[in-house]
């Protein structure tokens, strides 16, 4: 429903219902005041003074003389005013105005009217969104923006205390999806849901039985993973992907589970159909080795009965699928370009390097990872087992969760908020002072364990509608609980900039000396034990995380150039006359250092065991597409001498729009053709995307990565344990 | 060297006992809530993941580590002897 509603006295349609608010539904104060009035001759078509009275006592604390009063001298303002076309916001604004006269302060806050400007419709109509690069631009992509940009402001002012408003506003804190304020962040889940329990949507038309055939459980887990795109506002991860697949391709020949691999990837790679033209951010954990917690499992094949075999039994076909899947990723699209979801997740665990045909299958992934950068490398190490559901989001499997794990369907699990903290502007109000630092750190944790109780408060209130309640999905209960495990649920403490604080503080970047980086431990270190704290006394689970701060990272270090300027300007990165600026993200070392890649993996990777729900190092390759076999090599290195979660190697690419083919490296003009209509693809935090629709952050970034080159031609020397520059 | 240790730790307790760590050149750095610097440490060793299985942990002048609780306490006894 537009803003410009026509006036009706009587039907106070439109806006639908709100379900899911205390307040009475329908009766919204616009619809009721009417959007528009107009003036003809000297009377007001369609004016009724009683409205703003019934509106001011609906929706505040005032009392009815006081609402009398004000909506009569409004009314006398419109009068003497002679406007001739009065707009719901106009009039509503105009009440604001008597209610701050009065000091009525709270009832203004109530009263307060969200929407939209014109001119940002225009623009939003006009101007593609650039906040996340997997918005694409479209009549849809405008939908989700505007109803995000109301959402936004509802959370800000209903969900959230002033307090944490004011500190996203200011951008000492990042609540990240404000406009998806009424989902949780995201999720992963077990295909084994849909295989036991069938495609079974609260509120679909149709329940379908659990699947027969290897096509149709492809078919349900797309639907489901739309369906819940709809309850989520981020990553949706699906665990063990290709063993849990394995009982129905039992009898199928080579080509027919090509063909399902080759189905699956297509179908995730087109789903920018979706809600608002967006890609569903689809992960898919894969496994070669069949993980431990999973050998003795039962396995659940076609029309969702046991098969009487366990998972272990499945390894053969498992492997032939993953096996597979990578072949498909290593062609890419219908124009060799690589895909951009569903992104491939590999778990290495001890158990890998003991299992039959990991070195051929290591280096065809590794291979993949040269030509078209998909693979990401997921590190299991000891007796550790995760799953991972965003750009680096994973959980280590913890005692209940391995409980869980002997009945896979309960395994799914969900960040409810992920909430982002400015390290460079602590450091700035610091002035220098050790002690100032920490105690700064303290109390902004404080404002995001009161942000993240208070979206669980919110969270809870929805779900407790049930199943006429808008998150019915989530409520669904085909196992014995929820869908949505709350009790399960993780909150997100992100960071952004540590290399900036510490420069600042200490006037030395992290890759500066040994001291340096020891200090930015220090501060991970005692964000961590904070996080640990706070989670046993109100027995929730935070955890730190490093934010993919796609947008972040470029918003924080704008604010601080506005509100620091003095402190800021030394150590923001990029271009300041362009305007492409950004931190650095999370924990990770200047992008642009000059340290190899064996370097910055190790000594990324001391942090990674104290930011339990997920790291990840970059490897930027730049146009240069090392041999699989040396890839392979610094992958098995990786494991072995490092305590790194994850890593990624990133090239990069051209796409010509004139003839449709692909180059490596970013260029200026097609050397196919030589048209200069092209744009860039490489990764932008966590995922592949068209560099043309990159904020001007990243794009300040992406000009400043240090791109490893020349590392992986030359044959490897034995690194250093101690990883070189930064020494010990 | 440095002893990583946590309150409640019998073993950790015993060593500390048992050997005059100081004189011995090793220094004691007890993880808990309290203590981020020992936390840090401990990271920069990449040692992590070890601590939250086994406690104590000694690591020694050439950056190895000893994670097992004998072992550390053979090694503090053949350094008393050749000393
Ligand atoms: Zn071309």
């Amino acid at each position: 429903m537009g803003n410009l509603l026509e006036f009706s006295h009587v039907g106070h349609e439109g806006s639908g219902d709100r379900a899911g608010t205390e307040k009475p539904t329908r009766e919204v104060t616009d619809i009721a005041l009417g959007t528009l009035v107009r003036r003809s001759e000297e009377v007001l078509d369609s004016w009724d003074r009683q409205k703003i009275v019934d509106a001011l006592v609906r929706e505040t604390f005032v009392d009815q003389d006081t609402a009398e009063a004000i909506s009569l001298e409004v009314e006398e303002m419109i009068l003497v005013s002679r406007i001739s076309m009065v707009t719901a916001p106009l009039i509503r604004e105009l009440v604001d105005a008597k209610l701050i006269e009065r000091g009525l302060e709270q009832a203004r806050r109530m009263h307060t009217r969200l929407g939209v400007p014109l001119y940002d419709v225009e623009q939003m109509i006009v101007q593609p969104n650039k906040e996340n690069a997997n918005v694409p631009h479209g009549p849809e992509a405008t939908n989700l923006t505007l109803a995000e940009s109301i959402k936004k402001e509802y959370g800000l002012l209903n969900v959230f205390s002033p307090e944490v408003g004011d500190a996203h506003m200011r951008g000492d804190i990042h609540l990240h999806d404000l406009g998806f304020i009424d989902r949780p962040y995201c999720s992963g889940q077990s295909l084994e849901y849909l295989k036991k329990f069938g495609l079974n949507l609260p509120n679909s038309l149709a329940m379908a039985k659990p699947a027969k055939h290897a096509e149709v459980l492809l078919a349900h887990m797309v639907k489901f993973a739309a369906a819940l795109q709809g309850n989520f506002a981020g990553a949706i991860g699906w665990d063990a992907v290709n063993l849990f697949f394995a009982p129905y391709l039992e009898g199928l020949d080579d080509r027919a589970v090509e063909q399902l691999a080759q189905m699956m990837i297509f179908e995730f790679s087109q789903q920018a159909v979706a809600r608002g033209g967006q890609a569903i951010f689809t992960d898919v954990n894969l496994y070669w080795e069949v993980p431990k917690h999973f050998e003795d499992v039962p396995a659940i094949g076609p029309g969702g009965s046991y098969t009487g075999k366990t998972y272990a039994e499945y390894e053969k076909e498992a492997q032939r699928f993953v096996w597979k899947l990578f072949e498909v990723y290593k062609k890419g699209d219908g124009a060799g370009r690589p895909f951009f979801f569903p992104k491939p997740l590999v778990h290495i665990t001890e158990k890998f390097f003991k299992t039959p045909g990991h070195q051929a299958f290591l280096n065809h992934i590794c291979d993949v990872a040269s030509d078209k950068g998909n693979t990401y490398f997921v590190f299991d190490r000891g007796e550790t087992a995760k799953i991972s559901e965003c750009c680096r989001l994973s959980f280590k499997l913890e005692r209940s969760d391995l409980e869980d794990a002997k009945q896979p369907w309960k395994m799914r699990y969900c960040a409810l908020q992920n909430v982002t903290l400015n390290l460079p502007r602590l450091a700035y109000r610091a002035k220098g002072d050790d002690t100032q630092l920490f105690a700064k750190i303290g109390e902004l944790i404080e404002i995001t364990i009161k942000a993240h109780r208070q979206k669980r408060e919110f969270i809870t209130r929805l779900v407790s509608h049930k199943s006429s309640g808008p998150l019915s999905l989530l409520n669904m209960n085909l196992d014995g609980s929820p869908y949505l495990r709350m009790h399960r649920c993780t909150y997100l403490i992100g960071m952004v900039g540590m290399n900036e604080l510490i420069q600042y503080h200490t006037g030395e970047e992290m890759h500066g000396s040994a001291e340096a980086m020891k200090f930015g431990l220090k501060v991970i270190a005692y964000m961590k034990l904070l996080a640990d704290q706070c989670s046993r006394k109100y027995n929730m689970r935070f955890v730190l995380e490093q934010t993919p701060a796609e947008s972040t990272a470029y918003r924080f270090a704008k604010l601080d150039l506005k509100y620091f300027p003095k402190e800021s300007s030394s150590v923001v990165k990029g271009d300041q006359s362009a305007g492409e600026i950004y931190y650095t993200n999370s924990t990770l070392f200047n992008v642009g250092a000059s340290m190899n890649p064996v370097e910055r993996v190790k000594l990324e990777g001391r942090f990674h065991p104290l930011i339990e729900a997920g790291a990840l190092t970059h490897v930027w390759l730049g146009e240069s597409k090392p041999p699989a076999e040396s890839l392979a090599n610094f992958v098995v290195k990786t494991f072995q001498r490092t305590k790194n979660d994850q890593i990624a190697f990133s090239p990069e690419f051209t796409t010509c729009k004139g003839c449709g083919k692909i180059s490596r490296g970013l260029r200026e003009a097609c050397p196919w053709c030589g048209s200069e209509d092209v744009d860039g693809i490489t990764r932008i935090t966590g995922y592949f995307t068209r560099v043309s629709s990159w904020n001007r952050g990243k794009l300040g970034e992406l000009k400043d990565r240090y791109r490893n080159q020349g590392h992986f031609t030359r044959p490897l020397t034995p690194e250093r344990s101690d990883g070189g520059r930064v020494g010990r | 060297m440095t002893l990583f240790t946590k309150s409640l730790c019998s073993a950790c307790q015993e060593i500390q006992k048992d050997f005059d760590l100081k004189t011995l050149g090793v220094e004691v750095e007890e993880l808990g809530p309290d203590n981020p610097d020992a936390l840090a440490h401990l990271a920069w060793h990449e040692l992590v993941e070890i601590a939250e299985k086994s406690l104590p942990i000694l690591v020694l002048n050439d950056l190895s580590a000893i994670a097992d609780t004998d072992a550390i306490k053979n090694y503090l006894a053949e350094r008393i002897t050749r000393h």
